[in-house]
C-alpha cells in the first residue's frame, strides 16, 4: 500500500513538471551552430577578410586613396592626389565568390576568388576558426608602344597574390584574424630580388556600437625587407545597404601585391594615406 | 503479490499514456512579415519544432532564430547581428496550453520568450485533428518593444513596431 501512495507521489510530481518535459521532448540541437558575420565588410582594410558575398548578391565597392597627410596645404594634406578602385564580387555560391576590380594609378586589373572551405561553429559540432582561401590574378596595364617591343610578353605583366585566412571570433564584438600570404611577380624589378614574396597578416576589428567598428591590419614581411610592413588602422560604419569604411596606413595601394610589398611609406614620418571604401550590395538572385 | 501487479500495471498504463496523447513536430513553419512604409521584411523558418499534449492540452514551441531565411541576406544579417542579437539570444520558444477548443477553433494562452524577454500572449488560432496528426494555424502581432528590440530612429521608417507572424505546423503522433 505504502508503494502505491509513493507511486502516486511520483506520477503527481511528474505530472506538474509536464510541461518542462515537453520542451525536453523537443530535444537539444543535432545541427552545429555556424557563428558568421566576422567582419561588417569583405575587407579588414586593404586585405581581404573571411567575409564573403552571400549567394547571389553582388557587391559594389568604390575604393579612394589620397596623398600623405604630411604633403602640407599645398596639396591639401593629401586630397589633392586621389585614385580609385572599382570593384565588383558576386557571391556564385555560398562559399565562393569572384571578384574582379581596377585600380587607377598602377593601372592594374585584379581578379579574385574567395572560397570558405571551414566554417567556425559550436554545439554539436565545434570548430574554433572560420578559413577562406583567397587567390588572385594581378594584370598591369600597357601602352601600344610597348607591346610592339621584341622582348614583350604578357606573362611579364602578371602578378599574384593567394592567402589563407584564418579567422576566429573570440566573442561578438572582436574577430582576429591571421592571414599568411604569398605573392608573386612574374617579373621582378632586379636580379637580386625573390619572385616569390612570404608575409604573414594580422587583422581584427572590434565593435564599438552595433554599427560602427575599428579596425586594424598589420602585413609583416617574412622573406625580403626590401620595403616597409604596413599598419593600416580602419573605421567601418555600416548604414542599412551600405557600409562606409574609412582608413589611415602608410600604404596609399589597394591591391595586394602593391600594398603588402611595395609600401614605402613609413608611419614615424607622417607617410599616412588616409582613404575610404564605399560598398553597396545588390540582390541579384533570390 | 497484488501490490506488484498493480505497480506494474499502472506503469503500463502510465506508459502508454504519455505516448498515446502527444504530438510531434520538427519542421513546422512560421513566417514574419513588417509591413513598414518604405520596406517589406519577410522571413521564414521551416525548421519549428512543437509538442501538442492532448491529455493535458499543453503546447511548447521552440525555434532557431537563425534559421529564419529572408531573400535579402543583408536583412538576414542585420536581423540576426543587430535586433535578435542570436548569437546571445539564439532560440525562442513558447510555453502555454490550450484554453478553448471549439469546432477546431482554439485559444492558446502562454509564454513567448524571445531575445531575452518572456511576456504572456492569448493567441486565437485553429486546431484540427486528423487521425494520426494535428494540424495547427495561426495569426498574431507583436510589438518589437515589449522583446526589448529597439529600431534605430533612423531606420524606423523602415521598420514597423509591431511585427505579423503566422504558423502552420503538422503534428504528428508519437
Amino acid at each position: 500500500m505504502k508503494r502505491i501512495i509513493i507511486f502516486t507521489f511520483l506520477v503527481s510530481s511528474f505530472l506538474a513538471n509536464a510541461q518542462d518535459n515537453l520542451l525536453n521532448l523537443l530535444g537539444g540541437d543535432d545541427e552545429p551552430m555556424y557563428i558568421s558575420y566576422h567582419f561588417k565588410g569583405t575587407k579588414v582594410v586593404n586585405g581581404q577578410s573571411v567575409e564573403l558575398p552571400a549567394n547571389g548578391v553582388l557587391q559594389f565597392t568604390i575604393q579612394h586613396r589620397f596623398g600623405t597627410l604630411n604633403s602640407g596645404f599645398y596639396n591639401l594634406y593629401g586630397l589633392d592626389n586621389s585614385q580609385v578602385r572599382l570593384g565588383f564580387d558576386y557571391g556564385i555560391k555560398d562559399f565562393v565568390s569572384l571578384g574582379f576590380g581596377r585600380s587607377s594609378t598602377t593601372k592594374t586589373i585584379d581578379a579574385n576568388a574567395k572560397i570558405r572551405i571551414k566554417r567556425q561553429c559550436k554545439g554539436s559540432v565545434e570548430f574554433p576558426y572560420g578559413i577562406v582561401v583567397n587567390s588572385a590574378v594581378f594584370v598591369k596595364q600597357w601602352k601600344y608602344a610597348a607591346a610592339q617591343e621584341d622582348n614583350f610578353l604578357f606573362s611579364n605583366q602578371l602578378s599574384f597574390a593567394n592567402q589563407l585566412l584564418i579567422a576566429r571570433k573570440i566573442n561578438r564584438d572582436l574577430t582576429l584574424q591571421i592571414t599568411p600570404t604569398m605573392v608573386h611577380y612574374n617579373l621582378v624589378d632586379t636580379k637580386d630580388q625573390a619572385n616569390d614574396k612570404y608575409s604573414l597578416g594580422f587583422g581584427g576589428r572590434k565593435k564599438l556600437t552595433k554599427r560602427v567598428t575599428i579596425n586594424i591590419e598589420y602585413f609583416y614581411q617574412l622573406t625580403e625587407k626590401t620595403n616597409n610592413n604596413v599598419l593600416s588602422l580602419g573605421f567601418d560604419i555600416e548604414t542599412g545597404g551600405h557600409v562606409f569604411q574609412l582608413h589611415l596606413s602608410n600604404s596609399s595601394a589597394m591591391t595586394a601585391p602593391a600594398f603588402i610589398t611595395k609600401t614605402t611609406g613609413d608611419w614615424l614620418n607622417g607617410d599616412i594615406y588616409f582613404g575610404f571604401n564605399i560598398s553597396r550590395v545588390f540582390t541579384i538572385k533570390n | 503479490m497484488m501490490v506488484q501487479r498493480i505497480i506494474s500495471f499502472l506503469f503500463l498504463l502510465f506508459c502508454i499514456n504519455v505516448n498515446a496523447q502527444q504530438y510531434l513536430a520538427k519542421n513546422g513553419v512560421i513566417t514574419f512579415f513588417s509591413d513598414a512604409p518604405m520596406e517589406d521584411i519577410a522571413a521564414e523558418n521551416k525548421k519549428v519544432s512543437a509538442v501538442y499534449d492532448a491529455s493535458t492540452n499543453e503546447l511548447v514551441f521552440q525555434l532557431n532564430i537563425t534559421d529564419f531565411i529572408f531573400n535579402d541576406p543583408l536583412m538576414q544579417e542585420h536581423f540576426n547581428e543587430n535586433y535578435l542579437e542570436s548569437d546571445v539570444y539564439p532560440k525562442s520558444t513558447f510555453v502555454g496550453k490550450v484554453v478553448t477548443i471549439e469546432d477546431g477553433k482554439a485559444t492558446v494562452e502562454g509564454s513567448l520568450a524571445m531575445h531575452g524577454k518572456t511576456n504572456k500572449i492569448k493567441v486565437n488560432g485553429s486546431l484540427l485533428y486528423n487521425k494520426k496528426s494535428v494540424v495547427i494555424s495561426a495569426e498574431f502581432t507583436v510589438k518589437l518593444e515589449d522583446y526589448n528590440i529597439d529600431i534605430p530612429k533612423i531606420v524606423m521608417y523602415k521598420i514597423a513596431e509591431e511585427i505579423e507572424i503566422k504558423v502552420n505546423i503538422k503534428l504528428n503522433k508519437i
